[in-house]
């Protein structure tokens, strides 16, 4: 029944995402509500997020194929499965955003590997490459010695490219939010967070219904989930009271945006309350975080946490004039330090969710992603 | 300086400044813009003039000038602050591009090879002085009505704006919407086109308080060689270290 009904939302978004694409295809940037001042809106920052999830689930993935730790047997497809959907909607949304999408093969042949862009995109693209030959041999040849190489090799690549959309943000001394020496480090963790909400969503909800461990995974994910999340709200903490305490006014300006500007609700609502401390009560009891569906739609609330979370660690840093003269110096709809996206964006948003949703159903249909290898069953 | 300023129109003396520069092989020039706050009175013809030269369309600006008021009544007075690009001689846009689109050229200018941008935005969020702005594709024209009779709207004006710029040398024109440089990055070059051709930047030629000065500052005899020897000269967000190549007099 919630397949099914995913299966429906998921082709509406999926509808709503083509209305989007043809409009963003045939205007080009114009019907975009981000600008030269808030540079980066809702595409970049949803970029962020499945990229996350993509490094996340990669690294749960090993749980079954490298570590092979029983509970998480047949885990391992889902896993991988996951990873490599967010990763395409990832790679999608970002291309959608690019001035020239005609333009992406110069960053391969004419690139500047100084750049953490040049070096995240090289990253991600070997990244998806090893998760499309894992996931081939996890179906076809599981037993396969290969499997278990690409699983090592992948897991180092995992944390570069989770690491390197920190260093992204991190390396930018223009804008004291994103100047964090940490962010390389704190990515990762986001992303694997991420990725065990994913794996927690995609057990609760398309688990099968016979597996007898299903219930302790559910368990054991759960239980990584709430660690991660409260690890999460540490670096949060500390990011946000060390900020505040050094009165750096940029940096200031920006978690004050953060916290009390004209999104708040994003923050304290969005990705707080129901994306942290929400699945965190849940989640710490053990009757509900064992129930397929009350795991599962946690799972999904802290997804919606991280996807309001990457949100809100682009667009505050870029609400801040560099120069406070800057907002009435010269007016144009696309010179404004305030953002909320265009019906345009989010129709794109939209339709990469339900691109998403649609794939990672349809996989685990098509593919048998959720049952046993034969020699467990 | 009081002195030749009474003898020679400042124009004069820098156009005369170019010409010696130019005449110097390349590499060896190095541009820098001088600009007096105590003279701008922020009229923004520099902000026009340098739309009008490199044909800007709607959301992109290259010298935007920045208003403050200051103090509290009964004792305040306004500050205006023409914004170019520093052309910084560190400049922290440079190393982030993935395709090596941007770059100082020769003489230390930072420019743009608008057929290499992809239109990424990451040098927009590492310039600390917002001097780069993307081109959406839109013109100033578009949405208007059209007046028979008249050269307004989108079918009669639009053609203006449709018209090829000459930034860097090349024309550009603007027919087509995926044509370079929309959806592009763009930025201030200290107008090289004009240079190349021994004239002064847009926005230095329009200056009607004389507040603006360009030159060669490698030539000891230059006027802007001059200016930044002293003592009243800051930098924008000199802390960053992007050893920026506009300076101001204050």
């Amino acid at each position: 029944m919630a397949k099914r009904t995913l299966y429906v939302l998921g082709g509406l978004a999926l509808l709503i995402g083509a209305w989007g694409v043809f409009v963003r295809l045939t205007t080009g940037h114009e019907q975009a509500n981000y600008g030269s001042y808030v540079v980066w809106g809702l595409w970049v920052a949803m970029y962020l997020f499945f990229a996350g999830v993509a490094a996340g689930g990669f690294v749960l993935a090993t749980l079954d194929y490298l570590f092979a730790i029983p509970l998480f047997k047949g885990t391992g497809r889902i896993a991988l499965w996951g990873s490599l959907v967010s990763l395409a909607s990832g790679l999608l949304t970002i291309w959608l955003d690019l001035g020239h999408m005609e333009r992406i093969w110069k960053v391969y042949l004419q690139g500047n590997p100084n750049s953490v862009m040049f070096q995240m995109v090289w990253g991600y693209t070997l990244f998806g490459a090893l998760m499309l030959a894992s996931l081939w041999l996890a179906i076809r040849r599981p037993k396969s010695r290969w499997l278990k190489m690409l699983m090592i090799a992948g897991l180092p690549l995992a944390l570069f490219v989770s690491g390197a959309v920190g260093a992204l943000l991190g390396v930018q001394a223009a804008r004291p939010f994103w100047h964090v020496g940490l962010f390389p480090v704190q990515f990762p963790v986001f992303s694997l967070a991420s990725g065990a909400a994913m794996l927690l969503a995609a057990v609760g909800l398309f688990g099968r219904a016979d597996d007898p461990r299903r219930p302790q995974q559910l368990w054991i994910l759960a239980n990584i989930t709430v660690v991660l999340q409260i690890v999460k709200l540490y670096f949060l903490w500390a990011d946000f009271s060390q900020s505040i305490y050094g009165n750096v006014p940029l940096n200031v300006a920006a978690v004050n945006e953060l916290l009390f500007g004209d999104y708040w609700w994003a923050f304290w609502i969005l990705q707080l309350g129901l994306g942290s401390l929400l699945p965190i009560l849940v989640l710490v009891q053990p009757r509900l975080a064992r129930h397929n569906g009350w795991a599962g739609w946690m799972g999904i609330l802290v997804l919606v946490g991280f996807a309001v979370a990457r949100a809100n660690i682009v667009f505050p840093a870029l609400t801040v004039p560099e120069l406070e003269a800057l907002t009435t110096a010269f007016n144009d709809p696309h010179l404004r330090f305030t953002y909320f996206p265009s019906a345009m964006e989010w129709a794109v948003t939209i339709g990469t969710v339900g691109l998403a949703t649609v794939a990672f159903l349809l996989g685990s249909d098509r593919l048998r992603l959720t049952s046993l290898p034969a020699a467990e069953a | 300086m009081l002195g030749v300023m009474e003898q020679t129109d400042v124009l004069v003396r820098m156009r005369e400044d170019l010409l010696r520069a130019l005449k110097k092989p390349v590499g060896e020039q190095r541009w820098v813009m001088v600009i007096d706050l105590r003279k701008c009175v922020g009229c923004s013809a520099c902000t026009i003039a340098c739309v009008a030269e490199n044909k800007l369309p709607p959301g992109v600006v290259y010298r935007p000038v920045l208003e403050e008021e200051l103090g509290t009544y009964p004792n305040v007075t306004r500050r205006f602050l023409p914004r170019p690009c520093m052309q910084c001689d560190a400049p922290p846009c440079v190393p982030v591009c993935p395709v090596n689109a941007t770059y100082k050229d020769e003489n230390g200018v930072v420019v743009i090879d608008y057929d290499q941008c992809i239109g990424c935005r990451y040098c927009i969020t590492a310039c600390p002085y917002a001097a780069r702005t993307f081109d959406f594709g839109g013109t100033y024209a578009e949405s208007t009505a059209d007046v028979e009779g008249l050269i307004v709207g989108q079918a009669a004006a639009d053609d203006y704006e449709r018209a090829a710029s000459f930034e860097y040398g090349e024309a550009r024109p603007r027919n087509r919407r995926e044509a370079s440089p929309i959806g592009n990055v763009r930025k201030c070059h200290f107008c090289l086109h004009r240079l190349a051709e021994g004239m002064l930047p847009a926005c230095t030629t329009t200056c009607i308080g004389r507040a603006t000065f360009f030159g060669d500052a490698n030539d000891p005899d230059s006027l802007v060689a001059e200016l930044i020897g002293r003592p009243n000269v800051m930098r924008l967000k000199e802390d960053l270290g992007t050893q920026p190549r506009v300076y101001y007099l204050t």
